[in-house]
């Protein structure tokens, strides 16, 4: 044991007289370390995110979409034109039992005007219930209720707030929808902007009643999903069950709809990030095996530099293991310094992250023993051969060699 | 029973055409606590013959016993353990490791051995001590002197407690200050029992010696015993028929020893049987390469 602190003592003053050598070499480690463990945080960051339904809805609503994965697949720019979903669906899922709200929400078309044109905003008209499942509250004012639907109330999404109104608080202001002003009765706080969901797009919705939507365009938006929120959690399968039943019966055998619970809709999401993440943790790891290379390498101009060296400490009374572990160790020094600064690293842009993206990526202290260990193991395999070649010099050759 | 045995030891290198018989059928026994001088001209086989007693090389051809243990085809690693624990090297070139201190270097075969950090450096820095290092313990090897370091170097071979110290001329880099220093200390540590094989250019330091071995093409042409304190009979009569001192060789700064090649009107009719030897050595060495490009 003694004989290995040496070693390593050896190796870290060697380390410091080849300095640069050693920075050049532990760059490919420390690159691979840092970058597997900050991608398992961001990815593992954004499957916490999901599953802890940091969601425009709440808990215990079933989203029904009429294309499976519809959810992730439009932005503002892009309008689903065309849904399968109809009114007939809203109202046979209001049926179901154990179903205390059913609520449409249609993708309308249509300049908006206020004080300023809403530039990237969006029109959804949806019913009065869109407070009970959606988890966000007011910012100002209030939700419209069924009663004032006939002096046109809307809600404004904080973004479209902004980019409608010079005011910031623009309760009891009016703006112009297909030649109908509306009035301003509430403004949501902002959604937290996460990764998968479609937080952007409520941000820049203008929310209206369904009702008045139906009147100025009879022709209809297209109603992209229905929202139905379920009491009991312990109902969400059994209601799901009956949702699909009811819808397939209503689309003439067809399903072409998607019903995701909500634990389906984090699941949906997680399986392409778990697919990126493999692909890019992939990508890591060759730059792993390429910085072990890297490590072999320089082991292999070490061991030929130092061959008088070898032949002194063969002389004196070194074993050919002994010779083997100082260069081993000698390796490992290196990768696992490597990796430490690589762990570092990460831990550093993790904190860069935070502050300066909405990912919130985050590092287990499993992710780092793996960091450093995958180093470790580098250093020992790549170091392998290299300090195997330095251990069979025959001791008088090696003295020769100066 | 002699603590070193050798038999009709040979050494070749290289091959066909370019072989060099660096050793030719030597016979050598060395009792323990003798202290033998090895002398020659250069190129004649003394580095070759130390480096196979010290377990650093093998024979070609012969037999090596060591401590009546047949050892001449042991593997790297027991020799490497026979050689941490009998035998102790001093080179001509010092051989400290330049990246670690006096101390360090001087402890390093005891942690080959596997005694622990603080027993190492208590039995390190009392060998220092008794080589009269004690105040030099965390200098480098590039702040000392060269004397210094080979005093250090010796502390190193002593460390383990060898019985045998090899020193493949310990004072060659040295001024007569330094050798002083350096052969004083050989003989303090051979009068303690340890049994001392060194390899010299300097006449006058055969006065350390108890025997003196004179060797020329790979073979030994002479073997005197000679008592301590005093120079040997044959290193003396050579000394007397140097070439003169010149200039040149002064600025050249080249051993006068190393000019002395016997030749067979050299040679001294005392030793007429080396005389005969030498006169075969070339037809055997011919029939040496002649079986090695044969093989
Ligand atoms: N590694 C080697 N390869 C080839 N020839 C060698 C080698 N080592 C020594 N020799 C030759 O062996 C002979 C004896 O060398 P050496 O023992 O070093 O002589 P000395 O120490 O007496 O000067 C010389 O002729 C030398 O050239
Ligand atoms: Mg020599």
């Amino acid at each position: 044991m003694s004989l290995r602190s040496g070693h390593i003592h050896t190796a870290i003053a060697t380390m410091r007289t080849n300095r640069w050598r050693s920075v050049l070499t532990m760059f490919g480690i420390t690159v691979g370390v840092a970058s597997v463990i900050v991608i398992i945080g961001i990815s593992q960051g954004v499957k916490n995110e999901i599953t802890n339904q940091v969601y425009a809805f709440s808990k215990n609503v079933i989203t029904v979409t009429s294309k499976a994965a519809n959810l992730t697949n439009f932005g503002v720019s892009q309008v689903p034109t065309v849904s399968t979903l109809t009114n007939q669906d809203v109202t046979s899922i209001g049926k179901i039992k154990g179903v205390t709200a059913s609520v449409p929400m249609i993708i309308e078309s249509g300049l908006v005007t206020g004080d300023k044109t809403l530039h990237g905003g969006i029109v959804i008209a949806t019913s009065s219930e869109l407070p009970s499942v959606l988890n966000q509250s007011l910012a100002f004012g209030s939700f419209f209720t069924s009663e004032d639907i006939s002096s046109y109330p809307a809600v404004l999404g904080y973004n479209a707030s902004v980019g409608l109104f010079k005011e910031n608080v623009p309760l009891g202001f009016s703006f112009n929808w297909r030649g109908q002003p509306f009035i301003v009765n509430g403004v949501l706080n902002g959604f937290r902007v996460t990764p998968f969901s479609n937080n952007t797009l409520y941000n820049n919705a203008v929310f209206i009643p369904s009702q008045a939507a139906k009147q100025l365009d009879p022709g209809g938006g297209s109603l992209f999903q229905i929202l139905a929120r379920v009491d009991n959690s312990k109902d969400l399968n059994k209601v799901g069950g009956e949702i699909t039943a009811a819808l397939i019966k209503n689309h003439g055998g067809q399903k072409n709809f998607s019903v995701l619970l909500p634990s389906q809709v984090a699941k949906n999401n997680t399986g392409i990030l778990n697919l990126l993440t493999e692909l890019t943790i992939g990508i890591a790891l060759i730059s792993l095996f390429v910085g072990g290379v890297g490590i072999m390498n320089v082991m292999l101009v070490s061991v030929a530099e130092r061959i008088h060296e070898i032949g002194i400490r063969k002389a004196i009374g070194a074993s050919n293991r002994q010779v083997m572990s100082q260069f081993l160790v000698e390796a490992t020094t290196v990768s696992v310094t490597g990796g430490l600064i690589g762990i570092l690293l990460a831990l550093l842009a993790d904190l860069v992250l935070k502050l300066v993206t909405n990912l919130s990526p985050s590092i287990s202290w499993e992710i780092i023993v793996i960091g450093a260990a995958i180093s470790m193991l580098i250093g020992i395999v790549f170091g392998s051969i290299p300090a195997i070649r330095a251990a069979s010099k025959e001791p008088i050759e090696a003295l020769r060699n100066e | 029973m002699s603590l070193i045995k050798l038999e009709d030891v040979s050494k070749l290198y290289g091959f066909g055409d370019a072989t060099t018989l660096a050793l030719d059928e030597v016979n050598l026994a060395i009792d323990k606590g003798e202290f033998v001088a090895v002398m020659g001209p250069s190129g004649c086989g003394k580095s070759t013959l130390l480096n196979i007693m010290g377990l650093l090389d093998r024979p070609t051809h012969g037999t090596y016993r060591l401590q009546n243990r047949l050892v001449d085809r042991l593997s790297q690693n027991r020799a490497a353990k026979l050689r941490r624990d009998t035998i102790g090297f001093i080179f001509q070139s010092y051989n400290l490791l330049p990246k670690l201190t006096v101390l360090e270097n001087v402890a390093l075969p005891l942690a080959y051995k596997g005694v622990g950090v603080t027993k190492r450096v208590k039995l390190a820095s009392q060998i220092l001590e008794r080589v009269g290092m004690q105040n030099r313990e965390y200098f480098f090897p590039n702040q000392l002197s060269g004397g210094q370091i080979q005093c250090a170097a010796i502390a190193r071979a002593l460390v383990n407690d060898p019985s045998i110290i090899i020193a493949d001329e310990p004072t060659g880099n040295l001024d007569s200050a330094g050798s002083r220093l350096v052969m004083e200390l050989l003989s303090e540590i051979h009068k303690m029992g340890n049994t001392i094989i060194f390899v010299t250019h300097n006449p006058e330091l055969t006065k350390y010696a108890t025997r003196v071995v004179y060797m020329h093409d790979g073979m030994i042409i002479e073997d005197e015993t000679t008592s301590i304190g005093e120079v040997a009979k044959t290193a003396k009569r050579r000394m007397y028929s140097l070439p003169k001192k010149t200039a040149e060789d002064d600025l050249a700064g080249v051993s006068l020893l190393m000019k002395v090649v016997p030749d067979k009107t050299e040679v001294p009719s005392s030793s007429g049987q080396a005389k005969s030897k030498q006169a075969n050595s070339t037809k055997r060495k011919r029939r040496y390469m002649k079986a090695k490009r044969q093989k």
